[in-house]
Formats: C-alpha cells, structure tokens, sequence
C-alpha cells in the first residue's frame, strides 16, 4: 500500500487559522504523555509551562516583556518572508540596532534630555537596516543567496559585541568585567505601568504589529509583497522589481530587528553585556511561521513563546523540569505547526496498484 | 565524600539538641532555599559543583529545608525574572551562583528586603545581599606546580571565560608557581566570553595544541577541553569546579574541587537562626571549600611530593603563591621581594605576571 500527496485546489480557510491553535493544543497533550512516560509529572508540566504564566498575574508583566522583542522582530520577519525573501539573521540585526542604540547612549553619556532616548531608537531603526542591507546588496548584487549571508553576519555581529566591550567600552568601574558602563537615567526605557517592570517596549510592539498588519493589508507596499511572494511571475509582468522587492523586505525587518535590539538594551539590560544576544531573532522566526506570517498573528505567537520560556522557569521550580523541557515544548508548537501545514495544503490519497495482469 | 561520617555526627547531634528547643523549633516552616545556576547541573563541572553544594545542603539539614534551582539561567534580564520568581514563591534564602548576576541580584534584593540573597563570586553587596567565593587560585597553584615538572613544551594555555581578577588571578597562579620549577614556562591565556560551550572550548584546546601547548589549563565550565587533550595525547590538564577523570582518564593530572556544600549548610542555619548577615567569604583549601582530585597515575612520585608541599603549604598558611618579588608581563616589578599581595590587590587585578602572554 502506497500514499501520495496530493495538493489540494483550495485550502480551507477555517483550517489555515485553526492548524496554529492546533498545534499548540496538539503539543500540550503529546507534551504531557512524553514527560509521563519519562517519569515526570506530565500534566503538571503542562500545566505550570502554559496556564501557570496566564493564570499568575505577577507572570504578565513577565510575558510582555519577554514577548515584545519577538512580537517586533516577528512582525519585519512575516514581511520579509512573505515576499520570499528570508531574512534568519534577525538575530545579527537585532544585535547590531542594540550596539547602534548602545554607542549613543556612551556618547551622550554626560547629557541628559528627552532628545536621548528618541536619538538612540533611531539609531537602532537604522543600525539593524544597514546591517540588513550587507545580505541584500550581495543578493540584488552577486545573487549571493540571503539566507547563508544573513545567518553568517549574525556570528560577526555577536563578535563585534565582544571586541567592543573589551576595548573602547568597557566599564571603567567594572572591575575587567567586559561590559559597558550602566546608561545613565536619560538613556534607560521607561516603565509605563508604575510598580512593575513593563517598559515602553511592550505598547510599542503591539503598535508596531498593528501598523504592519495595516499596512500590509489596505497598501501598495502590502500588496506588493504578497503578490511577490505567491505569484513572482505575475508581479514581474505587474512592473513590480524584484530587486527593489528584496531590498524593501530586507531593510523592514532589519529595521525592526534593529528596533528590538534598542529597545531590549536600553530596557531590561540598560547596559551592553556579552550574553546580550540570547536568540530572540531566531526564536522569532518560529513566532513569524506560528503566526502565518500575519502582524495580528505574530502577537498572538509572540505572547504562546514567551508563555513557553516563562512557563519554562516556573516548571523548573515547581515540579523540578529540566530547562531543555522548554526547548522540546517549542520545537513540538513548530514541528506540529509545519506537520498540520503539509495536511492543509495537501491531501494524502491511498495509491491503488492494480496487480499486473489482473482486469 | 570523606565529609559524610563528621555529618552525620552534626545531624545527630542537632537532633539530640531538638527537644532542649521546645514545640518552636517543630512549629517552625521549613526554609525554602533557591539556587541559579548560569549552566547546566550535567556540565560534570561549575555548576555541577553548586548542585552538589546543594545536595550537600539537602541532606545535611534535611527536613529543615527546602531547596530548588533553576539551571541554564542567562546573565541578563532573564536572571531578574527568575530571581523574583524565586522569591515570590517564597525562597527566603537565594543563591545566585555565577558572576555575570551580580546586577540582577543588586535589583531584585531591593524589591524583597525579607530574602536573604548570596551571590557567588560577584563584588557588589547590599545588607540582604552577601558575597562568597573561593580561592580557586590555591589549586592553580598546585596545577601549576605539576604543570612545571611535567610540560615538554613548556607551554600551557589557559582557556578563560572573561577577564575578570577572578580569572587572572588563575593564569597568574599558574605561571608563577610553573616558573618557580621551569623559569621558561609560559602561559598562553585565550578568552571565548562564556562559562560554558563545549564547542569553543574544544575549538580553542584544538587550536592551542596545534601551537605546540601541551598543558591545557581552564577557567570555563565543562570537560570539553579535557576531552580534546585526552584526545591528542598531549601532557595533560586540569579538571574544573569537579572531577573530570571520567572524561579524560589520561588527560586529567588533577581537578580543582569546589566543594560550596558546608558553606551552604551555614547560611541556611544562620538565616533559621535569624543570624544571618551580609557576609563576604573568601575561603580555600584551608576551609576546604576547594580541594584537590586525586594525581593521575602517570605522575611521578617526586612531582607529587612537590605539589602536595604546595597544597599542604597553603593550608598551614607558610606558602602563599602571590608573594614577591613579582614582575608582571611587561617586565616592571610589582610586587616587592618577601612581600604578599593582599586580599583587596587581589581582587581587583588586572595584569599579568611574567611569562603569560598578553591575550589579544
């Protein structure tokens, strides 16, 4: 007996949206008979990795931090990806727009002023779309392919954090530590709900997602992308560039990316340290996929990853799961996401072999 | 563990001493007490050693605690979330185990005045947050003094995380008491800005072998450098934070044990007693929080003798490795003739003594 993929004329709706929330509920089970079987509490875990975080109120402030930065660099990657081009070096963007947000806030160090901060964000916008901008001129240029090119310059990036704290920025009071000095008040991200630890970043990923997801609905730009990435052939006869197409799509999510990483250092970490980069940007490439490569989408995967890595930590402490349980929790979302995918764009037929000479 | 018999004689006796206490010492809660860690408890090194630490705790107090850790922390705002979720699930006593949490620590010990935090190896107290650390360079000392004898090269390399005195306090025992056998030995110090990633470990012990190093030294977390040694057939190395004979039965010349658990036991009595207070430890072989493997088998007696003189040395107090005359890399004295660097100079070293490269 055989089996064949088969594509289907016109995949439902219903089922593109629903295999996401499938997927999630899908590794909540599977996730709960796998740890019972290796001897662990299996419903426990399930439970303090995804309801624990929603159901403590201390954990929100918690999720929307550690969500932000993925719903940020999720949204420029859905943009990008939808245009076919795929940009997995968010993670080198995200550090770069952070070194960028990092070298104002040492110049300015000695002033202060609202002007600061504002100065600072633009410089990460614009570090993470220059650093954007090396894999796209290779591709438009040398059709060097984006996705070897972004990847490789996110291990330099990590390298020019080292170089750069060790030398011209490091803490004259750090006593040798390679790190930077702390940003003085005029450079630190504000709380924006007194008492907690929610800072600007949060609002602001969510009307960044909400500008794309209307941007990428009701513009040219939008459409431009779409049409480039499902029908490449109809957007050449259409008089849209791909080139120009590559380079839109690059630059928005190295932006972004870039946005994230200032926002990240100038909020939680309010200084640059060697462990900055600790893999948002790629983490974000499973928010991107989870949330179908939509804005609206993007947020609400953004907020089920950082349910996973918070959840993770309360796991680890209430019923002693090992740490690599969050890693297996989030490689399942994906792997059930991608397995559901294939069944809604295809169907599999039974393959009947009429045995020779038969009939 | 030899420590276990002396234990049990101390769980007895505070048992026997129990009823003296009255109905408050049964009425009393257990104290909960936490742990992060920067790596992995399976690294079979650093953190290996605080989870044993904490094991040690464990089973020394018993019923009386409560422990838990949360493992492969990263050092940065993550460290501050679970810290506070430590605390507001009601650990009254935290360590904080790696010192690149030092911030996050300073942070959220001001938001919960009624938990006593210790962060290891760090340099910024507050009056709930106490430091304690070990002196790590003593069996550096005792590494160094093996290293000496039995290098052909007489080049060793020292795989580092960071820069940190900590740290250069380690390549500075190591050379000093090398050179006092070999006054050609040299060491060659690489910094990879993590405590723990078998893969740059390895890479740089690869590297470094193929510049004819044949002693491997280590300041990072995990076996991987000893695996890479054990591999090339080179002198040897050093274990780090555990024994690491398993790994590298061969490689291995000796290990630097961390052994935190006694001082674990402390603080925790201390914070039941409501004795506890910021305190900054800085103890060793003396104390025992650091101790040496077992020699390899390859090592002959007599260079045995030597580094036990060594150990044994520091322990009574009469050998102290960072006693002049000291000269640091480029030649300029540092230290005077007879006299010994203290604690504070110690802590805040940033350079490096004759005969260490200068890392780019």
């Amino acid at each position: 007996m055989q089996f064949r993929l088969e594509k289907r004329a016109e995949p439902s709706r219903f089922m593109l949206y629903a295999t996401p929330v499938g997927a999630v509920i899908l590794t909540m089970i599977v996730g709960a008979i796998i740890f019972s079987l290796i001897g662990y509490d299996g419903i426990g875990a399930v439970r303090e990795v995804f309801l624990t975080p929603l159901t403590n109120a201390y954990k929100w402030q918690d999720l929307g931090i550690k969500a932000a930065p993925l719903i940020i660099i999720g949204t420029g990657l859905s943009i990008a990806y939808r245009a076919n081009v795929w940009n997995i070096g968010a993670e080198g963007q995200f550090v770069v727009g952070a070194l960028a947000g990092t070298w104002v806030a040492l110049a300015t160090y000695t002033m202060s002023g609202p002007w600061i901060l504002p100065l600072m964000i633009l410089a990460g916008v614009v570090g993470g779309a220059l650093y954007a901008a090396i894999p796209a001129l290779l591709k438009t240029r040398l059709n060097v392919n984006e996705i070897l090119t972004s990847l490789m310059l996110t291990y330099a990036s990590i390298q020019l954090i080292y170089y750069l704290i060790r030398t011209v920025w490091k803490d004259p009071m750090g006593i040798g530590f390679p790190q930077t000095r702390r940003f003085a008040a005029s450079a630190q991200l504000p709380t924006v709900i007194p008492h907690t630890i929610v800072h600007l970043g949060v609002p602001i990923a969510i009307v960044v997602a909400l500008v794309a997801w209307f941007i990428m609905s009701r513009s040219v730009f939008g459409y431009r992308m779409r049409v480039v990435g499902a029908a490449p052939h109809a957007a050449r006869y259409g008089g849209f560039s791909e080139n120009k197409t590559i380079w839109l799509a690059m630059l928005v999510s190295g932006g972004l990316a870039g946005l994230a990483g200032v926002l990240e250092v100038a909020g939680p970490f309010q200084r640059m340290v060697p462990g900055f980069a600790t893999g948002y940007g790629f983490t974000a490439i499973i928010v991107a996929f989870l949330g179908r490569l939509n804005p609206l989408g993007v947020i609400f995967a953004g907020i089920v990853l950082a349910i996973t890595f918070v959840g993770g930590e309360v796991a680890q402490t209430t019923i002693k799961l090992p740490d690599a349980a969050t890693g297996i929790f989030q490689a399942m979302v994906l792997f059930f996401l991608l397995a559901g995918d294939i069944l809604v764009r295809y169907r599999i037929r039974r393959v009947v072999t009429t045995p020779a000479g038969a009939a | 563990m030899t420590l276990s018999r002396r234990d049990i004689l101390k769980i007895g006796g505070a048992a026997a001493a129990l009823p003296l206490l009255g109905g408050t010492a049964f009425a009393q809660e257990k104290l909960k007490v936490g742990f992060i860690y920067v790596g992995t408890i399976n690294d079979n090194g650093y953190n290996y050693g605080h989870n044993q630490g904490r094991i040690f705790l464990q089973d020394a107090l018993g019923d009386a605690v409560e422990t838990t850790y949360v493992e492969n922390v990263p050092e940065g705002p993550d460290c501050e979330r679970v810290l506070r979720e430590l605390a507001q699930q009601g650990n009254k006593l935290i360590f904080a185990t790696s010192f690149g949490f030092g911030d996050a620590v300073i942070k959220v010990a001001a938001e919960f005045p009624d938990v006593k935090f210790e962060h290891a190896t760090g340099y910024m107290k507050a009056d709930n947050v106490g430091l304690y650390n070990a002196r790590f360079y003593e069996g550096r000392a005792v590494c160094g003094t093996i290293a000496g004898h039995l290098s052909k090269t007489g080049k060793a390399a020292y795989i580092g995380s960071f820069p940190i005195p900590e740290v250069v306090m380690g390549i500075n025992a190591l050379a000093l008491s090398g050179r006092r056998i070999n006054p050609a030995f040299t060491v060659k110090p690489v910094y990879i800005s993590t405590w723990n990633d078998p893969a740059k470990e390895g890479d740089a012990a690869r590297a470094l072998i193929d510049q004819g190093v044949d002693i491997i030294a280590q300041h990072t977390d995990g076996p991987a450098a000893l695996q890479v040694a054990q591999e090339r057939g080179i002198v040897g190395g050093f274990g780090q934070g555990a024994d690491m004979s398993a790994f590298a039965p061969e490689a291995q010349l000796t290990a630097i044990i961390d052994h935190w658990g006694p001082h674990y036991v402390n603080s925790a009595k201390a914070v039941i007693a409501g004795t506890w207070t910021a305190g900054d430890t800085w103890e060793g072989l003396k104390e025992e929080v650091v101790q040496m493997g077992a020699y390899n088998k390859k090592i002959p007696a007599d260079v045995v003798a030597d580094a036990e003189k060594i150990r044994t040395g520091q322990i009574d107090g009469s050998f102290k490795i960072f006693t002049g005359p000291i000269k640091d890399n480029t030649g300029a004295e540092r230290v005077a003739a007879g006299v010994a660097m203290t604690d504070a100079e110690l802590l805040s070293m940033d350079w490096y003594v004759e005969g260490v490269g200068q890392p780019v």
